[in-house]
């Protein structure tokens, strides 16, 4: 794969959701269309439930 | 239970995870959408996901064990070597093969989309250690 790296900006914000998601008081929101990162919220709409990714109890 | 030859592994199939899938690929683009194929007694979805740039391939197994054994997680994608990738760039996501209390998947709470979002979450940490050579999130305890 050719890989394209996210920019410094992209990858702070998304840093950020990430740890928000871990400490359990954010939700990450994933694009409807094309699954790409569309931010993260405190709280989840309706609609966008299936798209929204509460903190996952991973290993890692 | 076997996920495809018992009527509680049909049942749970048809009133909870074929739904859920139903619902993740609406208004999805097709290249994004959830495919489902059947191999032998395992279920496999196979879709794609894009948490940054960059499309990656997987493969998600439910075994004839599901849901009371977590599904797989498997990217066809070459990845580089990194942390919490096992044999087969199958994904550390549960501890599979640890005890019933450590083990992070609950099969009365959670389903296949479940999977797919731990999947999501986890190529987003690829996208910043392929970048930093940090993993950005601790290991859960």
């Amino acid at each position: 794969m050719d890989f394209r790296p996210l920019n410094e900006l992209e990858r702070r914000h998304l840093i950020t959701a990430l740890r928000g998601n871990a400490d359990g008081n954010r939700v990450l929101l994933m694009d409807r269309k094309d699954t790409s990162f569309a931010g993260s919220a405190e709280e989840v709409p309706d609609e966008e439930v299936i798209n929204a990714i509460k903190s996952v109890p991973c290993h890692y | 239970m076997g996920l495809l030859d018992t009527e509680a592994g049909k049942r749970r199939l048809l009133s909870v995870d074929l739904p859920v899938i139903e619902k993740y690929n609406e208004g999805r683009d097709l290249e994004f959408r959830i495919r489902i194929q059947k191999v032998g007694s395992t279920l496999v979805l196979c879709y794609n996901l894009k948490p940054g740039h960059n499309v990656y391939s997987i493969e998600t197994r439910l075994l004839s064990s599901y849901p009371t054994v977590p599904p797989e997680t498997r990217i066809q994608t070459l990845l580089k070597h990194c942390p919490h990738l096992l044999e087969g760039q199958t994904l550390c996501l549960w501890r599979q093969g640890s005890t019933r209390t450590s083990n992070r998947w609950d099969p009365a709470k959670f389903t296949c989309i479940f999977a797919v979002q731990a999947a999501w979450r986890w190529l987003a940490c690829y996208e910043i250690w392929h970048d930093t050579g940090e993993w950005p999130l601790p290991e859960a305890k």
